[in-house]
């Protein structure tokens, strides 16, 4: 490669950049492969994450309260043993708008059919948020609860928690 | 000289000639991409084929083509087996020259496909870049002494533009406090949740634990971080650019430990483009074999 060419290739990424600068920045800084990273650009703010928990010998008035990372009674369903990305699992509980029906029934069939037999398993929202000047809290929720046929919904949470926007 | 000029000069070095080695080991690299490119294709794919039910989140072309028709019809495995062709006929320098820019949107699409459930992962960024880089190269740069040079150097200035535009996405987003240590104790509560949901335990590592107890301890590390990814640039310059190299690969098995986020193909491609291996391959092959000059 000679000067020329130097330059040249130079201009070339040049007008990349724009590309890239264009795209990330009308896409709220993602648009595969070119990125700026946004994932840690807002730090402290609050999140909220997905777990499963089976709840099958627990009493049923016990279940619908929410608790305490630490206080935790029963076990967590590990979803990499049914195949299931964590982290869309988690995104799927935490960004879904509207619990349609077809929403609730994909939640069974996420982990497969006949997975859950004649066991209860609590689908719950994990929130953790920064509180007073040095700790920070980890809350589980419960949202809804699965059998191999149904899913219910809290009861003590709003009906807002699950249908905010236009269905 | 300009600091465009200077600048072109760290990148592709126009003084220095091609070596038997640069060929070698570029076409070993273009092996690396390929190798990558057909793995996340298929993964993304059957993923996509057999577990995406609904759009969450449409990242990128999703915004403006439906995605979903991919869910179904065994398209996302098709799209895959295109990607496959397509990028091994382009490593071999078969068809047309800007295939590898179809190679580009194509994986976009699997990616977009794939993710579009509410992850936004990180991880495969650098391939995704480097298969860019490859497309910008066979278009404008195709010529067999030329093509090496500008991809290897277009690949080093946009790691270098991520890392310090990442710092100042965080400046920019949270403000100078943003290496606050409260915040490393959310991310690793964060992150902490999504191995319990995956494994069903979860048990903090020594980092971890050292983080947690103090906010002073949480603060450094994210204050070391901050300032790799702000002098992510230098990599520009060749002289410093194994430096700075091994600074990013640190600050990556920091991220690794601290937040259990793994960048393993992003880490292998960053020691393969920031260290000077022709050097090495230089002092074993002195011709360069003709079934790879071919493939230039």
């Amino acid at each position: 490669m000679n000067l020329s060419s130097a330059k040249r290739g130079l201009k070339v990424i040049g007008i990349s950049l724009l590309v890239y600068a264009i795209l990330v920045a009308s896409h709220e800084g993602e648009f595969w492969p070119f990125s700026i990273y946004p994932m840690f650009s807002q730090a402290g703010n609050p999140w909220t994450r997905a777990i499963v928990i089976d709840v099958t010998d627990l009493n049923e008035e016990e279940i619908w309260h929410s608790y305490s990372l630490e206080d935790r009674a029963a076990g967590v369903v590990p979803v990499r043993s049914y195949s299931v990305d964590q982290i869309d699992f988690s995104n799927f509980v935490s960004k879904t708008q509207n619990w349609t029906d077809s929403r609730r029934a994909a939640l069974i069939t996420m982990f497969g059919p006949n997975q859950l037999e004649d066991r209860q398993w609590m689908v719950s929202k994990v929130k953790g948020e920064m509180i007073g000047a040095d700790s920070v809290s980890i809350r589980i929720v419960p949202f809804i609860k699965l059998t191999s046929d149904s899913t219910l919904l809290n009861p003590n949470l709003p009906e807002s928690d699950y249908f905010r926007g236009e269905q | 000289m300009s600091w465009t000029e200077k600048l072109s000069y760290q990148l592709f070095e126009p003084d220095r000639k091609q070596t038997p080695g640069e060929v070698v080991f570029f076409k070993l690299f273009e092996l690396f991409v390929l190798f990558y490119v057909i793995k996340f294709a298929w993964e993304w794919g059957i993923y996509t084929q057999y577990r995406n039910v609904e759009i969450v989140l449409p990242l990128g072309m999703a915004n403006y083509i439906d995605v979903s028709i991919f869910f179904d019809y065994h398209l996302a495995l098709i799209n895959a087996g295109f990607i496959t062709i397509l990028s091994i006929a382009s490593f071999f320098r078969l068809g047309f020259k800007w295939q590898y820019m179809v190679v580009m949107v194509l994986l976009h699409i699997q990616y977009v496909a794939r993710f579009s459930q509410g992850e936004i992962p990180h991880s495969q960024n650098l391939i995704g870049m480097a298969v860019f880089c490859f497309a910008i190269g066979a278009l404008f740069f195709p010529d067999k002494k030329k093509m090496p040079r500008f991809v290897m150097g277009s690949i080093i200035f946009f790691i270098g533009l991520g890392y310090t535009s990442a710092f100042f996405a965080k400046l920019i987003g949270t403000g100078i406090n943003w290496y606050d240590g409260r915040h490393l104790w959310l991310w690793i509560g964060e992150k902490s949740i999504d191995i319990l949901s995956r494994e069903g335990f979860y048990d903090p590592n020594l980092l971890q634990e050292l983080a947690l107890k103090s906010t002073a301890m949480a603060s450094i590390i994210l204050l070391i971080g901050w300032m790799t990814e702000l002098i992510g640039f230098t990599i520009w310059w060749k002289k410093i650019r194994p430096y700075t190299t091994l600074l990013l690969i640190g600050m990556h098995f920091g991220i690794t430990m601290t937040m259990n986020i793994r960048f393993d193909a992003f880490v292998l491609q960053l020691i393969l483009v920031g260290f000077p291996w022709y050097l090495l391959f230089d002092q074993y092959i002195k011709t360069t074999p003709k079934f790879i000059k071919k493939w230039i």
